[in-house]
């Protein structure tokens, strides 16, 4: 269970341009989840995925996994149990370093970086069934440099790469926005396939109403650091993308816009 | 195909650089003929250089040939291009001179170590008959280009041949090299100073942490300062930026600053005598330029008699009378007092006459640099 | 021939330096100033150590372990007191420059009597005459060798693939839940530790320690590094960190063919500036690098 409870969360505090995103924010959800959230722009999607991550500081408030308190732990000690995928396909792989190199970089998190060879040589076939399951023929290039693959492609292995090794959770922040139509739907089934095989606890950031009313088991719809809507199970289920339409055209008329 | 056409282009991006180092070299070659004491035209050099490839051989049998020395000095600095010039002299009044029978390469390193070897090589390279190094770093790197070579080095401006290891302990050659040292006379000048002042008690040094011939010039003074009832107070600075604060802290505590060879310090003497000046405190000087410039006085060496010298020596080995590692190093013995009439009058100082009878150059006015 | 040598001799002696810039420069994205003081300090601790009677072979690794130590100093004020690149380096330099003297005890150390791995009894017995012109190069040659072999082998292990990520996509390695400030300063003391070495080798050969030598050390690994990987990188069968070495070498060729034509020493810099800049501009393909906007 990932609980966030009594968030506050300001940007430039202290200053005129003082802004409250998060005030007293709280969100738990269950093992296994699939959860996906919509919002428009400054809704605090993201921001919301960066204090899960640690990616930026909470002013008050805490973070638990599991009933764990990790509100302060490094960024980079929590990204132990989460997997996480960026919009911007390039941040989830090495360009200069080849599908192979970075196949094995992956394979490696959690264990300790020595000086060991990079890497295992009897894993080379484990990787390249995995790259095949993507079918993008991946599996032919293994010592192609990443940087020259499609953004598609890149983003199919970040997903296989963050997903590799053992984790609890799976972050995904609008990481098919970059992406053609026909590329992001590959994607998308992808996902769903490796949550449901693995059994990840997901939170989806998604501008793709279809995709969020589609997939996942519990929606949220954010807004000015609030949660307007949140609808999980058969209520979830019986969304339909007019009525978070409806609601967005409602926030906006709230807004002046 | 691709990578074919990546590589020339990288071709075409080296060329294109050395056309540009090449047009570079030639500016620099006409340019430093007007700006340099050294008559050295570049291309000249380097026509005579490969010419003297086939000349050199011939050389030895023929005794009177022409011969190519290369000059490597490792700053640009008064003292040091003095040298320079009177090398050139001392050789020519031996008979070989510039444009008859003997060809100069001179490269200056600016104070650069990895440059200073670089030029040793490059002289190796064209086969000169002799390296003349000035100042001590270079001198060490033409010794080590030279070890396993018979080029003899001749060097000068080395104030310490014996710490440099240059030369052993009893003063003999650690190898084909060997020149002269511009060891400070360091007991005539606080002799001098103490005519000058006679109640000072205090005198200032100051000298960059990064230059070794001030350190041991530095102990020299420590060492013979009380026989002559002074203390001396040292100010290490790390680069000439530092220097007017230092001076500035310095002036407070001392009766009279003298000044080393120190190349940092003597770039910088102007700012030094000009706050000191501002105080009325003497400032004494290592050597005629820097008495020229505003120093009260210096019992100082004359560069231009040691390059002259070192010069001497030069055309010993280049006739071949005597190999450079028969020669032990020599130093120059006699001092000789130079002073400024201008500072005295302006510090309310009379120059006694002991000194200025002696005195090898009275100056009436204080020259800008 | 004997320019040849001597080009050979400066550019495998500068090209473990280069190694080490080809770290922190290629690989971590650092452009890192601190190598004008390590260069320096590799020398004095060799100087001093040989001074000590310390057996010359041993000054290698020695030295190397002070660079290390220099570097992870530089990382630790970049990543831990959150000071820019370029600033930690600029810190660090100035503050080799007393540590350096402080080791060395003064300025200049000659240590031209002493044994050295170029000269030594042991060599002079065992090496027939008609090699001694080769004997340094051939020396320098082995060493930068191990070097490089050491190096491409690092970069092959985990830690080493670690390396490359960072410089990459730093983002990518927090993904891995890996502390991304600890794997730079890693890169920073190896590449210093080269640098030092470097130091320790000019050292040697040359004789003596001078404290001005280390004055532009890092704008040379920089030319010698672009050019080697711009003028060689792409040839599929020449690896990158024989590219940077042979990259040297060009360089230190490119500077004895100015100073055979004549070129005064003043305008050296002026050359090696505009060297660099044609070679960036006229190659001026843009590395891919993922700039972190999380």
């Amino acid at each position: 269970m990932l609980e966030l409870n009594h968030i506050h969360k300001y940007y430039n505090a202290g200053t005129v341009n003082e802004m409250c995103l998060f005030e007293d924010f709280s969100l738990a959800i269950e093992d296994g989840q699939f959860v996906s959230v919509v919002g428009s722009n400054g809704s605090g999607k993201t921001s919301m995925l960066n204090l899960i991550c640690g990616s930026i500081p909470l002013d008050a408030g805490s973070i638990r996994i599991g009933g764990k308190d990790i509100t302060s732990m490094p960024e980079y000690k929590r990204q132990r149990r989460i997997g996480r995928v960026y919009q911007n396909p390039a941040m989830g792989t090495c360009p200069s370093m080849t599908i192979l190199e970075n196949m094995s970089l992956a394979d490696n998190k959690g264990k300790p970086f020595n000086l060991r060879l990079g890497t295992n040589r009897q894993r080379i076939d484990g990787y390249r069934e995995q790259l095949r399951s993507l079918g993008l023929g991946l599996e032919d290039k293994m010592n192609v440099k990443v940087g020259v693959l499609s953004g598609g492609q890149r983003q199919a292995m970040a997903l296989l790469m963050s997903t590799m090794t053992p984790i609890e959770f799976l972050i995904l922040d609008e990481h098919t926005a970059a992406l053609d139509p026909k590329t992001a739907e590959i994607i998308m089934e992808l996902t769903d396939q490796i949550v449901r095989e693995k059994h990840l606890t997901t939170i989806m950031v998604t501008h793709n109403l279809r995709y969020a009313v589609e997939y996942g088991d519990r929606l949220l719809m954010m807004h000015q650091g609030k949660a307007v809507i949140d609808k999980a199970g058969e209520e979830k289920k019986a969304v339909l993308i007019e009525d978070i339409l409806e609601k967005f055209n409602e926030i906006s008329i709230e807004c002046g816009n | 195909m691709m990578m074919k056409k990546m590589m020339s282009r990288e071709m075409k991006t080296v060329m294109a650089a050395a056309m540009a180092a090449m047009v570079l070299a030639g500016c620099s070659g006409s340019s430093g003929e007007s700006t340099t004491a050294a008559p050295a035209d570049t291309t000249a050099a380097i026509e005579a250089a490969s010419a003297g490839e086939e000349a050199g051989e011939t050389a030895g049998e023929a005794g009177d040939a022409s011969y190519v020395i290369g000059i490597g000095q490792f700053a640009e600095h008064g003292s040091l291009d003095n040298c320079r010039t009177g090398f050139l002299q001392g050789l020519a009044e031996e008979g070989i001179s510039e444009g008859t029978n003997l060809t100069i390469l001179y490269e200056n390193a600016q104070t650069d170590g990895g440059t200073a070897s670089q030029i040793m090589d490059n002289f190796l390279a064209k086969d000169v008959d002799l390296i003349c190094a000035i100042a001590t770093p270079i001198a060490q790197s033409a010794y080590s280009a030279t070890k396993n070579t018979d080029v003899p080095v001749i060097y000068t401006a080395v104030t310490d041949p014996v710490l440099a290891e240059l030369a052993s302990g009893d003063g003999t050659p650690v190898g084909e090299i060997t020149g002269t040292s511009d060891k400070l006379p360091v007991e005539s000048q606080l002799e001098m100073i103490r005519t000058l002042l006679p109640d000072a008690k205090t005198i200032g040094i100051m000298y960059s942490t990064s230059e070794i011939n001030s350190e041991s010039a530095i102990a020299e003074y420590k060492a013979a300062a009380p026989a002559y009832g002074f203390e001396i107070v040292e100010s290490g600075v790390s680069s000439a930026a530092d220097i007017p604060l230092a001076a500035d802290s310095l002036l407070e505590k001392v009766d009279c600053i003298n000044n080393l060879t120190d190349n940092t310090v003597v770039s910088s003497l102007p700012v030094i005598l000009d706050k000191a000046a501002k105080k009325s405190i003497p400032v004494f000087g290592s050597e005629v330029e820097q008495v020229k410039i505003g120093c009260l006085a210096s019992m100082g060496l004359d560069y231009i008699s040691l390059g002259e010298q070192t010069g001497k020596m030069a055309a010993q080995v280049l006739k071949g009378e005597k190999k450079a590692s028969e020669m032990n190093f020599e130093v120059i013995e006699q001092a000789s007092f130079y002073g400024n009439n201008q500072v005295a009058a302006n510090l309310g100082i009379t120059i006694p006459a002991e000194l200025a009878d002696n005195a090898a150059a009275l100056f009436d006015e204080i020259t800008a640099e | 021939m004997s320019i040849v040598i001597g080009v050979l001799e400066e550019g495998l002696i500068y090209g473990i330096m280069a190694l080490g810039l080809y770290i922190t420069y290629r690989i971590l994205d650092f452009p890192d100033l601190s190598v004008d003081g390590t260069f320096p300090m590799g020398a004095a601790v060799t100087a001093m150590l040989i001074l000590k009677g310390v057996h010359p072979a041993a000054t290698l690794f020695l030295s190397f372990g002070a660079g290390v130590l220099a570097g992870c100093i530089t990382g630790i004020i970049h990543v831990k007191f959150k000071v820019r690149d370029l600033l930690s380096g600029i810190i660090m330099m100035t503050a080799l420059y007393s540590v350096n003297l402080r080791i060395a005890g003064k300025s200049n150390v000659p240590i031209f009597s002493k044994e050295t791995i170029f000269e030594n009894a042991f060599l002079q017995e065992r090496v027939p005459a008609s090699l001694q012109p080769w004997l340094i190069t051939i020396i320098l040659l082995v060493i930068v060798i191990v070097c490089k072999v050491l190096l491409d082998l690092y970069l092959k292990t985990r830690s080493g693939y670690l390396l490359r990520a960072v410089g990459d996509n730093e983002v990518l390695v927090t993904s891995l839940a890996k502390d991304k400030g600890m794997v730079k300063i890693i890169g920073l003391a190896l590449s210093n530790g080269f640098v030092a070495l470097s130091g320790c080798v000019y050292c040697q050969q040359k004789g003596f320690f001078e404290i001005s030598t280390g004055t532009g050390t890092m704008v040379m690994g920089l030319a010698s590094v672009i050019i080697g990987t711009k003028l060689f990188g792409r040839l599929g069968w020449v690896k990158t960190t024989t590219a940077v070495i042979l990259g040297t070498i060009v360089y230190k060729a490119c500077v004895s063919i100015a100073i055979a034509f004549g070129l005064a020493a003043s305008d050296l810099k002026l050359i090696t500036a505009a060297l660099f800049l044609v070679i960036l501009v006229l190659s001026n393909r843009k590395e891919r690098k993922v700039k972190v906007h999380a």
